[in-house]
């Protein structure tokens, strides 16, 4: 259902329930809980990663929640002797499905997604978190990775979902294999001169190598292998966000739309805990027409941090289930066919 | 505190593999009857053109009346129609329903009401303060913000339709008007059942009001004696924004019921004040927690224990 305006007195019921000592939310929910979310990989056959995800919705409901079906297509690039760090974009785009917004207008739907797709290019495509195997030829060619997310409905809490959704998309993508080629010109048949016979019989010599070598490739080829490719590079650090909603003195995670439309202020954090190394913080965003001061941001950057943590757990033990199920899968498959 | 899941489609793989025995046996049929009801399909043909006429619903397609939405078959002499089950509100008049304004216009409102079009609601079919029998007059055109505005929330009876099929609705009524003290849950329209009355008042002070259109208000239970505009119609309380004082046991009761209203409608149980009732006494029975019921099995035992019991009375 779509919720241009709450009535003022919907607002003041949500705004008291929550600001109550003992807070209580529409659903029955804590304040720091999550709603239920359903996540799946591998949904789009011809993507090289794709993920759908629901946020809010039980499994037996056929509508409701948040959903985003997100997907990675790499595409081969031309790109400069300038880019450095062997090259590879990663560019992010968010498209909301008309039905999940149907009382807004077609230029205010454009509005909506260009922020939603600023805000996740200004993090996903960061020099910082650029995948290292994105490259093919130095200076020559990389990939190019278009991450594509729709959202299918809004039932709040966008910034979470679209960011989970990248996250399981990102560590879903498979790199397909290559290996360079370097055109080396047949010295020997220049050296033969005018020989006045045929050599039909002899052997066809490639002009092609493809052995590894470290002279400078010209293209590549896709190597013919079992599986689709390697993992992105540093995957473990694809960020998740949390969008912490703020009143005075008490702040809730995981609004639904009402909620939404009845807090004065939100932040979105945008986390990622690399191996080995403190989390960093990649993107902060206030939302909203409410104001805060500065001493109250940084306990809130700490508590954020907190419930990202747990965010980036429970994602990465459910996309370790995802992997392990789809090999399963395809493990069946083959010895189905057999 | 965060879990993931896999969607339906994934968990019950194997429970519709057991199924597939059941298609089988259904496709026996031209279409899948239960009781009396004919239930089709998008694309299902159902009958032939050239002796029946094509109604709502349906095409014809090779001299065929084909069904284009999934819905119940419905035959009035040569006509056929098929009545989707996943649809909007279908107006009738005399109907109770709950609205949100979208727009103040000249001399009227227009509301959503979940159906196709926007119902109206003109200026002269609500209460104005100072009575009933009063002329409605230039100034209140000028100050109809002060009555209802955008995002409102208000019961209203659907009292005619207009030649394009909008619904025109009215509250010269004191059980209609504005809405406050409570939420709003929106379930599917279709399992709403005529009642004889839709406002419910349950135990532990919560009040219910089932509108037909899908609308469900929740909310604090307010004494019939100390209701507004008893006599003189006090349009000032009427036409409040202000919620009264609610304490926390009735915002866990409205979150309670709430709940229970959005499982009943995920399992497509038809919502009417008894089944609510039964369901929120077993809630208190086996005194679970509020958000306890989102969970799946607590959610599966609530239904189960509600429709046993409707099929006990039914037996009886």
């Amino acid at each position: 259902m779509a919720f241009k305006t709450l009535s003022k007195s919907e607002k003041s019921y949500i705004q008291t329930s929550l600001q109550a000592p003992s807070p209580l939310r529409a659903d029955g929910r804590s304040i720091h809980q999550f709603r239920a979310i359903t996540l799946q990989t591998g949904v789009v056959p011809i993507a090289n990663g794709s993920a759908q995800l629901n946020l809010g919705r039980s499994s037996d409901e056929s509508m409701g929640g948040t959903e985003v079906l997100a997907a990675a297509r790499l595409e081969v690039e031309d790109i400069g002797v300038d880019a450095g760090g062997g090259g590879g974009r990663v560019v992010c785009a968010v498209s909301c499905s008309p039905a999940a917004y149907s009382y807004l207008s077609a230029a205010a739907l454009d509005d909506l997604q260009h922020d939603y797709s600023a805000v996740l290019n200004d993090v996903l495509s960061h020099a910082s978190l650029r995948p290292p195997n994105l490259g093919i030829i130095p200076s020559r060619k990389a990939w190019l990775l278009t991450l594509d997310l729709m959202i299918l409905s809004d039932a709040g809490n966008v910034y979470d979902a679209l960011f989970m959704a990248a996250r399981a998309v990102l560590w879903d993508t498979r790199v397909p294999r290559t290996r360079a080629i370097e055109y080396r010109p047949d010295k020997r048949e220049g050296g033969k001169g005018g020989g006045d016979e045929m050599d039909v019989d002899s052997e066809p010599h490639s002009g092609l190598d493809t052995r590894r070598s470290k002279a400078p490739a010209i293209d590549f080829e896709l190597e013919d292998h079992w599986d689709d490719g390697a993992v992105l590079g540093g995957r473990e650090a694809w960020p998740v966000s949390v969008t912490l909603n703020l009143f005075p003195g008490v702040h809730f995670l995981d609004a639904t739309t009402q909620e939404e439309a009845a807090t004065p202020l939100r932040l979105v954090l945008i986390f990622s805990f690399p191996t080995r190394s403190p989390a960093a913080l990649h993107g902060m965003h206030l939302l909203g027409t409410g104001d805060t001061d500065l001493a109250q941001i940084e306990s809130l950057v700490k508590d954020g941090e907190k419930y990202a943590l747990e965010i980036y757990t429970a994602l990465n033990a459910k996309l370790k289930d995802e992997e392990l199920r789809r090999t399963e899968k395809v493990r069946l498959k083959f010895s189905a066919a057999r | 505190m965060i879990t993931f899941s896999s969607p339906y489609s994934l968990v019950n793989q194997r429970g519709a593999d057991a199924d597939a025995d059941e298609d089988v046996y259904m496709n026996d049929d031209e279409a899948s009857e239960v009781g009396n009801v004919k239930i089709t399909s998008p694309g299902e043909s159902i009958t032939s053109s050239r002796a029946f006429m094509r109604g709502h619903g349906t095409y014809v397609d090779c001299d065929e009346v084909v069904a284009s939405v999934a819905g119940i078959i419905e035959r009035v002499n040569k006509l056929v129609t098929v009545r989707a089950l996943r649809t909007r509100y279908n107006p009738e008049v005399g109907d109770l329903v709950i609205g949100r304004i979208t727009e103040v216009q000249p001399r009227r409102w227009k509301v959503d009401a979940n159906a196709r079009q926007d119902a109206v609601l003109m200026l002269s079919s609500v209460n104005l303060p100072g009575g009933v029998q009063r002329r409605k007059l230039e100034s209140d055109e000028l100050q109809m913000r002060n009555f209802f505005e955008e995002g409102d929330l208000l019961v209203a009876e659907v009292q005619a339709f207009f030649a394009d099929g909008a619904m025109s609705l009215h509250t010269r009524s004191l059980k209609y008007g504005k809405l406050r003290n409570g939420q709003l849950v929106s379930v599917p329209p279709v399992l709403i059942r005529r009642l004889k009355s839709h406002f419910c008042t349950l135990p532990s002070g919560v009040d219910l009001i089932l509108g037909l259109n899908g609308y469900i208000w929740i909310s604090k239970h307010v004494p019939e004696n100390e209701k507004e505009g008893e006599e003189g119609f006090d349009a000032e309380a009427v036409y409040s924004n202000q919620n009264d004082d609610i304490d926390d046991a009735t915002r866990t009761a409205i979150a309670q019921i709430s709940n229970i209203i959005r499982v009943l409608a995920s399992r497509s149980v038809p919502i009417t004040d008894a089944i609510v009732l039964d369901a929120y006494e077993w809630v208190i029975e086996h005194d679970s927690d509020v958000k306890e019921l989102l969970l799946e099995d607590a959610a599966d035992a609530l239904i189960a224990a509600v429709t046993m019991k409707k099929e006990l009375a039914e037996q009886y």
